[in-house]
């Protein structure tokens, strides 16, 4: 196992860990079923990627086409890319979360996936089209190829991101706010009943969720350097999906627990057999992967909805007495 | 302008495929709760089995039946061995649009080393040329179009005066009334799955021979334009998705005749947020989703 394996591996993980993470406090906590994930991904990506590429009639850059090419330093793209995410997740939220049912919303989300992908794909002069974007520099342009210290560095960046997105996901999940998603996810009506906007709080967990997979997608793009609609294409989201649905619904442990199983063991297993087994014929085995997430979602919800780590009843540690005093200290 | 009375003809085919794949995806919908999201695969899936049909020298006018027929079946099973079981054990409905997306996603895969990325088309893609004034039409297209009307006639006469009917609507309009007036609500929607899946084998095999050629990815498109058809309708309307299935025919097809034909979906869609903004009940608003006129 080398290097760059190894770096790649690690890297994915903490983009997956990431991803499931906002998707998690979105769909496992505030019962939101954001079918459009990736593209919330892929819009912090693709900013990343314009804020940090210098304009497109640069000597090596002339063969692609987009808007933007702002050549700025480090910390700037990844910022943007979360910025990018949460604006995103404005108008789309705006116009799915406010007067839909719910499983409406499912399919406008999943239909909104799709279009934004033919969108981006056909039309060439935004994001180069279906070509993608291509040589997106890395954070502090290092030389090329990349020494290992440099993808030591690469990795701890993203561990630093995966526990800061970890520390704010387990704030939202632990404090006041997360018990009233909770409630909302459970029992809507009850939550409008005592006072809680559920589409205010949807809206705040949009935007929270958006800008967390924009820094998952910025993240992303600076490692493997290109971006192309054929990278975000809505079947991504159903990986994450059956992540959560695998690891466990609601809390963040399981969401994490969900991204090593499915989008980095078994992509990597199917890798892994790729390489050495020879059957069927070709995509066989990829496409027999997609078959197998599909099977872990349906098994999963059939026989254990609750995943891997279930979320766990949330008591109050000295029974309702303690409780009932908690809430009277607070009010 | 002429392009525009050219536009109108094309138009009235698309809103013939749409309504056909339209009005069975909003009777799934409205009388079994079911949000189908598998419905574009099983209709590739029916165009695919009319290929290999119509590969062996049959008229695809036959292989179209064969299609259908695979359709009600595979919705038939689809619906017996994994939605009805989930249903029963009480998943809600975005659980039940969750299944349905994994669905999706396995049919596709499954066939994918079956047929292979290339695209294929039937052997009976051309045909004759047919002008009436700035409107030319294939001798398919026409058929595609008389056939599409004849369903849609036999839909409402099937919804309005047959017992059957009356059963769907009755299952539609409150299944657990329709269950104690003694109407048999298990084998009404096993009846419904048939009859909506073999619209949907049939719309798979019809969108697929008006589209020159198909892929294994044509699904998505096929499910985005029935979905807005009857979305724009109203949910659960078959009325509604013939309605909705000719405006967003006969708009795409004018907007790809002006602008470019690449965005034909990115049109419907547009349709459909719009519908979703101004009007998320659809066109015909009634409660109780299919329950028709009278």
């Amino acid at each position: 196992m080398n290097t760059y394996y190894a770096a790649n591996l690690l890297i994915f993980a903490g983009v997956d860990i990431i991803a499931c993470i906002a998707l998690n406090l979105q769909f496992g906590v505030s019962g939101i079923v954001n079918f459009a994930f990736i593209v919330f991904q892929a819009a912090g990506a693709y900013t990343a990627a314009v804020l940090s590429m210098p304009p497109d009639t640069a000597a090596d850059y002339s063969f692609q086409i987009y808007f933007g090419g702002f050549n700025l330093p480090f910390p700037i793209p990844w910022i943007g890319g979360a910025v990018a995410g949460a604006l995103l997740a404005v108008p789309i939220g705006l116009i799915v979360l406010r007067n839909l049912r719910s499983d409406y919303q499912a399919i406008a989300l999943l239909v909104t996936s799709i279009i934004a992908n033919t969108v981006i794909n056909n039309a060439r002069p935004w994001l180069n089209g279906a070509a993608g974007l291509a040589l997106v520099p890395r954070p502090l342009n290092p030389i090329e190829p990349v020494p290992d210290s440099y993808l030591y560095f690469y990795i701890g960046l993203t561990a630093v991101c995966v526990a800061l997105v970890w520390f704010i996901a387990a704030r939202i999940v632990n404090s006041p706010f997360g018990r009233t998603l909770r409630a909302m996810r459970d029992q809507e009506l009850a939550a409008t009943a005592l006072g809680k906007n559920p589409v205010a709080l949807k809206m705040t967990m949009f935007i929270v969720g958006g800008a967390i997979a924009g820094l998952s997608g910025a993240i992303l793009v600076g490692f493997l350097t290109f971006w192309a609609p054929s990278t975000w294409l809505y079947p991504e989201t159903v990986i994450l999906f059956a992540a959560v649905i695998v690891g466990g619904r609601g809390n963040n442990l399981g969401a994490v627990l969900g991204a090593l199983l499915v989008p980095v063991g078994l992509e990597e297993v199917t890798r892994l057999l790729n390489n050495y087994v020879n059957i069927g014929p070709p995509n066989f085995i990829p496409a027999m992967e997609w078959v197998l997430i599909g099977l872990f979602i349906l098994g999963f919800l059939w026989f254990r909805p609750e995943g891997v780590r279930p979320e766990g009843h949330k008591v109050f540690p000295e029974g309702f007495e303690s409780g009932v005093r908690v809430l009277g200290d607070r009010d | 302008m002429s392009i525009l009375v050219a536009a109108f003809g094309f138009g009235l085919v698309s809103a013939s495929v749409i309504a056909l794949a339209a009005v069975g995806f909003t009777m799934q919908f409205g009388i079994t709760n079911m949000i189908n999201l598998a419905y574009g695969e099983v209709m590739i899936a029916s165009a695919y089995v009319a290929y290999y049909v119509d590969q062996r020298g049959v008229s695809i006018w036959i292989a179209m039946l064969i299609g259908a027929a695979f359709g009600a079946v595979f919705s038939f099973l689809i619906n017996r061995l994994i939605y009805a079981p989930f249903q029963r054990k009480g998943t809600s409905l975005l659980g039940m649009v969750i299944v349905s997306l994994a669905v999706s996603l396995m049919i596709a895969n499954i066939m994918l080393p079956i047929v292979g990325y290339f695209p294929v088309s039937y052997n009976e893609r051309f045909s004759t040329l047919l002008r009436f004034g700035a409107i030319a039409l294939t001798v398919n297209q026409i058929a595609i179009f008389a056939l599409a009307g004849a369903i849609m006639v036999a839909i409402h006469a099937l919804l309005r005066y047959t017992r059957l009917g009356k059963a769907m609507r009755a299952t539609a309009a409150n299944p657990t009334l329709a269950r104690n007036c003694g109407i048999p609500t298990q084998r009404v929607i096993d009846a419904v799955w048939l009859i909506t899946g073999a619209l949907c084998g049939l719309a798979g095999v019809v969108a697929a021979l008006d589209s020159d050629s198909f892929t294994i990815s044509s699904g998505a498109g096929f499910l985005i334009t029935a979905l807005a058809a009857a979305v724009l309708g109203g949910a659960g309307q078959p009325y509604g998705a013939m309605i909705g299935a000719v405006v967003i025919g006969l708009i795409t097809e004018m907007s790809a005749a002006v602008w470019s034909p690449d965005y034909k979906q990115v049109v419907a869609f547009a349709i459909l947020v719009v519908v979703m903004v101004l009007r998320p009940q659809g066109l015909l608003a009634k409660r109780g989703a299919a329950a028709a006129a009278g």
